[in-house]
């Protein structure tokens, strides 16, 4: 366990909540002892999206409630949901209580028998989220953070100073705690998020940060929280453009859109970390013709893969925020082929970090 | 094994006497007599069933719908001897009914009647002669007898005597009295007889009817007994039809002790006289009766007897309590910790006591679930797995194969008995088994 400060006085966000957190106990309990009825939780509904088949995507109110769903002992399978989440608030209590953090694997390991995955963990740390109307971090609840950021950048976090400057091309892990994040200093021209790793690493091993003064992040695949919330305090801080370069297959997309506009899981944060200025800078289908790929890097998409794209392509989001996204991605599916980025290694090494993406973004090529 | 059509016969007489005797209203005597002649190979047995309750109009006779080529294949000679007579008679009137004969109207014969020289009394007398042994027919006629006296019917004693001819002269052994029936008040209701039946048979040892086991429940006070009456409302054509369930359940431990109890009630089913074809509406009634009897099992016994699906939410009270009590325990508010105790009825120095606020949250929730469970919208899932042998539907589907004799209006008499073994799926109760038994009959009122 993690501490941070002993004095919970100090942060009034934490009285808030455990005062919560006894109005939600003392509900429980005044269900069985005073209305006789069966614990029950009731939890606002959110979506960040639709897939309306009637083709009303402007009158979505995606982002907003979406009704509500009530968790009760009566069904057996929220019995089940309705443990793992008092479980999971009771050491949230005491985290809270007691100003400490907990990663959500360090939750999972309290009770491996009764939470069985992570995933069950995970649904309990939501769940608890929109009970209490607040984000995840507020719990006192981090993930082990994954993603990785170099570039032109330093700050502060909780007193201690990240300086990536001082090697422009050296990863650093984004910090877990971003809330935490201060001072925070650049240099740079735009910041570039890149989906894979593989691709960081080539771009720091091409020097690409000093080359062209900018920040380079990475998700490593679908970001996490940490990762989201800090290009999202990059972006409202620092006021530069992003820009973000994926494979170009569904779930690259899926990636992409994750970026730019939250998950369907975590739709009761999207507003704090959804980064809505994100620009597609790759790789398009019609990039494959455009520089000359080999048809050996070109792959046939798999039925999954379709039906994902079409899938993605009744989210609402599409239709009103990004038709040009949409129309790339209809191309794709009707080509039904994919390449993932590395492909443009083929010609040369360095082709990615000297000529794709420069030449993307000095001639605006993004969309 | 299905049962003979001469053993239906039987059934059916022994219903219509039990019928006479209700009718009459007076305190009456059922007799069975079975006499065998030794000298006769294949062996002949004659049996007769004589009561002293009202007289017969016959009727109940001619109803019955035996074909030739029934009678022709079984053991009996579908000859029926009849002597009746009712109070206000003068003479005893004796028939002859032949099934053997073919056209319906020239099956009865009217024989010389006797005089009853002015004397008043009442009574009927039916007999037959049937091909088989005397000793298989006694064993199978004492169980009925057995389940007979169950019902404790009311101003009815069932007596059963078995004549042996031996040569020169013969011995009368009187096998069984069933007057339980008639030692208990007159105005003991019939669900109430039905009641302390079901009572004194599973006490007895389940079908061993005849035994008494101290193993098993050594007092009623372990047997706990559910009792639903349904009746039919009545209609232009039909009389008020009435059924009553009564279930008798106890929960045993799992012990070698009561390896006499296993071996008595492994899924046993007895089924007494089937005197006529059920109806839909007969088996609506009979289910709603036992409905009932559940209903009022589980009102008087909450929590014993539980829906699978009650079993299963209550099997995540203890885990939820414990969060709860954790919330409330962990917390660093006094204040909050003592509204708690309150809203639970404790005082505020329990709240520090070892398990009090898990086990006082605990019992309020398995109590919600238990009231919850009895609640009219789980009425479809009573209790599933005390049906999940199908016993009911199986009883009924040999019902609709049952060719009984049809009685018309007479008495609908129709006895069930189950025994249902069946396995709480609750893990709490590893250490117990439930026995259940559930009797239900049809009638006329």
């Amino acid at each position: 366990m993690e501490e941070r400060s002993r004095d919970s006085s100090s942060k009034p966000q934490n009285l808030h909540l455990l005062q919560r957190i006894k109005g939600f106990t003392r509900s429980l309990l005044e269900d069985v002892c005073i209305r006789h009825c069966l614990p029950s939780v009731t939890l606002d509904r959110y979506r960040n999206y639709c897939s309306d088949p009637t083709g009303n995507w402007y009158c979505c109110n995606s982002n907003l409630l979406n009704g509500e769903e009530i968790l009760s002992l009566e069904r057996e399978s929220h019995a089940y949901r309705l443990d793992a989440l008092l479980r999971v608030l009771l050491i949230v209590q005491t985290l809270l209580q007691e100003n400490k953090h907990l990663s959500k694997r360090d939750i999972y390991y309290i009770h491996p028998s009764v939470f069985s995955e992570q995933q069950v963990v995970d649904r309990a740390i939501n769940d608890i989220c929109i009970l209490l109307k607040c984000s995840r971090h507020n719990l006192n609840v981090v993930s082990v953070g994954k993603g990785l950021v170099m570039g032109w950048l330093r700050f502060l976090q909780a007193g201690r100073k990240f300086d990536c400057m001082r090697s422009p091309s050296t990863g650093h892990p984004i910090p877990m705690h971003v809330e935490e994040v201060e001072d925070v200093m650049c240099v740079a021209k735009y910041i570039l998020v890149v989906e894979k790793e593989t691709v960081f690493q080539r771009l720091a091993n091409d020097k690409f940060c000093e080359k062209n003064h900018c920040i380079v992040i990475t998700g490593r695949g679908y970001p996490d929280v940490s990762t989201r919330r800090f290009l999202r305090l990059l972006v409202e801080k620092l006021c530069l453009p992003a820009y973000c370069l994926v494979d170009c297959d569904p779930y690259g997309f899926d990636i992409l859109t994750t970026y730019r506009f939250g998950s369907m899981n975590m739709a009761f944060d999207a507003k704090l970390l959804r980064v809505p200025e994100i620009r597609w800078l790759g790789v398009f289908p019609s990039d494959a013709k455009k520089y000359h790929l080999p048809d050996c890097c070109l792959v046939p998409l798999t039925p999954k893969d379709k039906n994902k794209a079409e899938t993605m392509l009744q989210r609402c989001y599409l239709h009103r925020e990004a038709p040009q996204w949409r129309s790339e991605l209809g191309i794709m599916l009707q080509r039904g082929m994919k390449f993932e980025i590395e492909a443009f290694s083929v010609s040369s090494f360095s082709f990615l970090s000297d000529e794709y993406i420069p030449s993307k973004i000095q001639d605006g090529v993004y969309i | 094994m299905a049962i003979s059509s001469a053993r239906k016969l039987c059934q059916n007489l022994i219903a219509l006497s039990i019928q006479r005797c209700r009718i009459s209203n007076n305190l009456c005597r059922l007799s069975i007599v079975l006499k065998s002649p030794t000298e006769f190979n294949p062996p002949l047995l004659r049996v007769t069933i004589s009561d002293t309750g009202a007289g017969s109009s016959l009727a109940e006779f001619k109803c019955m719908d035996w074909t030739s080529s029934q009678v022709s294949a079984e053991t009996w000679d579908g000859v029926l001897s009849i002597t009746t007579t009712s109070i206000c008679d003068n003479e005893i009137h004796h028939y002859c009914l032949s099934f053997k004969e073919t056209i319906a109207t020239r099956r009865l014969s009217r024989l010389p009647t006797t005089p009853k020289n002015g004397r008043k009394f009442s009574g009927s007398e039916v007999s037959f002669t049937v091909q088989e042994s005397i000793d298989d027919f006694v064993v199978w006629i004492t169980q009925l007898c057995q389940k007979i006296s169950i019902l404790k019917i009311p101003i009815v004693a069932v007596e059963l005597l078995v004549e042996q001819m031996n040569g020169p002269g013969s011995r009368c052994d009187h096998l069984l009295l069933a007057k339980d029936g008639i030692l208990l008040p007159l105005s003991m209701p019939s669900i109430e007889r039905l009641a302390s039946g079901l009572e004194d048979y599973v006490l007895k040892h389940g079908n061993a009817v005849d035994k008494e086991c101290q193993d098993c429940f050594s007092s009623r006070e372990q047997l706990k007994v559910g009792r639903g009456v349904a009746c039919s409302g009545p209609s232009v054509k039909t009389t008020v039809q009435m059924a009553e369930a009564v279930i008798v359940i106890t929960e045993v431990p799992e012990s070698s002790k009561f390896s006499c109890l296993r071996a008595c009630s492994k899924m046993t089913e007895v089924l007494t006289p089937q005197m006529h074809k059920r109806t839909q509406c007969d088996r609506n009634l009979v289910k709603k009766a036992v409905k009932i009897a559940l209903d009022d099992l589980k009102a008087k016994y909450t929590g014993l007897f539980l829906s699978s699906h009650a079993l299963k939410i209550r099997g995540y009270a203890p885990d939820l309590s414990r969060a709860i009590a954790g919330l409330i325990l962990s917390s660093n508010d006094k204040d909050f910790q003592g509204e708690c105790a309150s809203l639970l009825g404790l005082q505020p120095e329990d709240i520090r006591g070892e398990g009090i606020v898990d086990s006082c949250i605990r019992e309020k929730i398995i109590g919600v679930i238990e009231m919850n469970d009895i609640k009219p919208k789980y009425v479809k899932e009573y209790a599933p797995h005390l049906f999940e042998d199908n016993s009911i539907q199986k009883e009924e589907s040999q019902d609709e194969e049952d060719e009984g004799a049809k009685v018309g209006n007479c008495l609908k008499h129709a006895v069930g008995i189950k025994n249902l073994s069946c396995g709480k799926k609750d893990p709490s109760v590893h250490s117990t088994r439930t026995e259940s038994w559930i009797l239900f009959w049809a009638f006329s009122a």
